[in-house]
């Protein structure tokens, strides 16, 4: 398994607690953060493989960090799962958001709430099976 | 030469008759003598079966004044006709000049006059049908005075007539940028559009407009009629119905991300019992309650907005209110590590309101600190406080946290339907609520508010009953209170 370390980022402690269990019970290090600044810090202190992000956040939005991080010459790799309640209302929202941002990449998966813990494992297995082998 | 006379008298297509000064029928033609009988009869008798003369008689004028006469009338024929007639008189004179008798030609005008009433009915239909249209309609001049309205019109908008369109529609002194009546008059063609008029007693109606071009018999544009048809339910249905869109997509959203946050109470249940871990057990069953009680509000919330019922008001006990307040709220608090305090001064009293009401509008205000200081979870010195005091005429409730605090934008949107800034918690209708409840009971919530600071929520309701003079549906506006903490 090549992408251990993945951050949190949701304002919901419950979801934050659940997805933490969840992946520490399946051998992943978690770390966690209620909202963009948070999440800002986190990342350098705990340099994740993975982000996962709510797109409704206190402050900033999660697309808001999403774009941050696609430009940011440190993470612009670094793949993204974008969490949120509503689904449809995403693709729609995620598309013009980028548009916006001309040449900002996607989420590398987006996942529609209710979320069980197998459709969360599977999509963080898929993004470590389309990553290049590095170290 | 005599007899060609006498046998064009006789053939005359119209009742010819001579009359003596007697008023006795001298002569008459075939027509005359077939309709109204011998000669020899009085007139009024032969025309009208009278015993007398009959007044304003033609045949008596023309030989008082000695001129030709022109008049109208109406006579009976022997099988019981009635014919309107135009008859016209002139007088017979002898060598000497005197009138010796008089001539008297009557013409059926039943046509003209069938054709005459069919005409006025006409118009009399046409006026009752441009009063009576279920539409507002009115007949404007270049000038943009209204020249005609129907009874619509001036029921809602005044007395009109005379007034110019902008005064009566829109209670304005200048006319309106674009006029459609106008641009109808200049171009010849009918237009439609949509806008908001006012009624005379202050009322907004919206309304779809057609205006067209009143043109004379030359063909040129003299005037603009305009019907207007009251589209104000259609459009409030609208704006129901995208309300309604926007309340499930809220409901949507704000349930899906409790079901994850049941799924995560869920999953720490179960796998606490798989590994009788029992903190985790107890965490994640924690967790279960919480977003239970979570769910279970929303659709309080929603019910509520569903209902907009009427509050019953009653005395209500404030210290009881808040006791019962304590009870459901000392629990919640304990279990985000929060210090709720409640300080109600001594002898608050009572206050007219819905207890139920006030108690879900507390909640309302208490929750949304809680999560307000949830949201800041791990620190050591969060804390909520309630303090209620009398400050006549008001009963003035303060709700304080040491949370997360809010920016301008949240803090002015707080009390909007639909708006949230609890990410995936919120539906947006809980302040909304909060706010309406206050305002039915006349009273007005004030908020302070920075981030990385906390919040404070000024409820003020009126000691004495007071409901809100604010037409349903519109909120009071929030006033943000300057305390400058």
């Amino acid at each position: 398994m090549g992408l251990r370390r993945i951050l949190v980022v949701d304002d919901d402690p419950d979801i934050r607690e659940y997805f933490a269990a969840v992946l520490h019970d399946h051998g992943y290090e978690v770390a966690e953060a209620g909202d963009s600044s948070a999440a800002l810090s986190e990342l350098e202190r705990f340099l994740p493989d993975v982000v996962i992000v709510d797109v409704l956040l206190p402050g900033r939005s999660g697309l808001d960090l999403l774009v941050n991080l696609r430009r940011s010459p440190r993470w612009s790799a670094t793949p993204l799962v974008v969490v949120t309640g509503v689904d449809q209302l995403l693709q729609d929202d995620c598309q013009s958001y980028l548009g916006a941002h001309a040449g900002v990449e996607g989420p590398d998966a987006v996942l529609g709430k209710p979320i069980d813990p197998s459709t969360l494992l599977a999509v963080l297995r898929a993004i470590d099976a389309r990553q290049v082998p590095a170290s | 030469m005599r007899d060609h006379f006498a046998q064009y008298f006789e053939e005359m297509p119209c009742y010819l008759s001579v009359h003596d000064r007697d008023f006795r029928i001298i002569h008459g033609n075939q027509r005359f003598r077939r309709d109204f009988g011998a000669q020899g009869d009085y007139c009024y008798r032969a025309y009208k079966g009278r015993d007398s003369v009959c007044e304003g008689c033609p045949v008596e004028k023309t030989f008082i004044e000695g001129v030709p006469q022109i008049s109208e009338q109406t006579l009976h024929t022997r099988d019981g006709r009635e014919i309107p007639v135009r008859v016209r008189t002139t007088p017979i004179r002898d060598e000497a000049g005197q009138i010796v008798a008089v001539m008297e030609m009557h013409t059926d005008i039943s046509e003209s006059k069938r054709l005459q009433e069919q005409l006025a009915h006409s118009r009399q239909r046409l006026a009752q049908l441009f009063e009576e249209v279920p539409c507002y309609l009115s007949v404007q001049g270049p000038d943009r005075i209204i020249q005609h309205a129907n009874r619509r019109f001036r029921e809602t908008f005044g007395p009109a007539i005379g007034e110019p369109c902008y005064r009566v529609y829109k209670h304005r002194d200048e006319q309106c940028i674009v006029c459609n009546a106008q641009v109808a008059y200049r171009e010849g063609k009918p237009f439609e559009h949509e806008e908001v008029v006012v009624s005379a007693d202050g009322r907004e109606i919206n309304v779809l407009v057609t205006t067209a071009p009143l043109r004379n018999a030359r063909g040129e544009v003299e005037a603009v009629i305009e019907m207007a048809v009251d589209i104000t339910q259609i459009r409030q249905l609208q704006s129901q119905l995208a309300s309604i869109g926007l309340l499930v997509g809220s409901i949507s959203h704000g349930i899906k991300g409790l079901l994850t946050g049941l799924d995560g109470g869920l999953y720490l249940v179960n796998s606490g019992f798989e590994r009788g871990d029992e903190a985790r057990l107890k965490k994640g069953w924690e967790m279960v309650v919480r977003n239970v009680e979570r769910i279970r509000s929303m659709v309080l919330d929603i019910l509520y907005y569903a209902k907009d019922r009427e509050l019953e008001v009653v005395d209500v006990d404030v210290a009881a209110l808040v006791a019962e307040l304590a009870e459901v709220m000392d629990k919640k608090a304990a279990d985000s590590n929060v210090a709720l305090r409640f300080d109600v001064a001594p002898g608050v009293g009572t206050l007219p309101g819905d207890s139920k009401a006030l108690r879900a509008m507390l909640v309302n205000i208490l929750e949304n600190s809680l999560e307000a200081c949830r949201a800041e979870a791990g620190r050591k010195d969060l804390r909520v406080t309630m303090s209620v005091r009398r400050l006549d005429p008001w009963l003035v409730m303060v709700v304080e946290d040491n949370g997360i605090g809010m920016d301008r934008e949240t803090r002015e949107k707080l009390f909007s339907l639909f708006f949230s800034s609890k990410g995936s918690k919120g539906t947006g209708l809980g302040l909304f609520i909060a706010n309406k409840i206050v305002d039915k009971h006349g009273g007005s919530i004030a908020v302070d508010s920075e981030v990385g600071r906390g919040s404070r929520f000024v409820i003020r309701l009126p000691l004495e009953a007071r409901p809100s003079t604010r037409p349903t549906g519109e909120l009071a506006p929030m006033t943000a209170a300057a305390t400058g903490s």
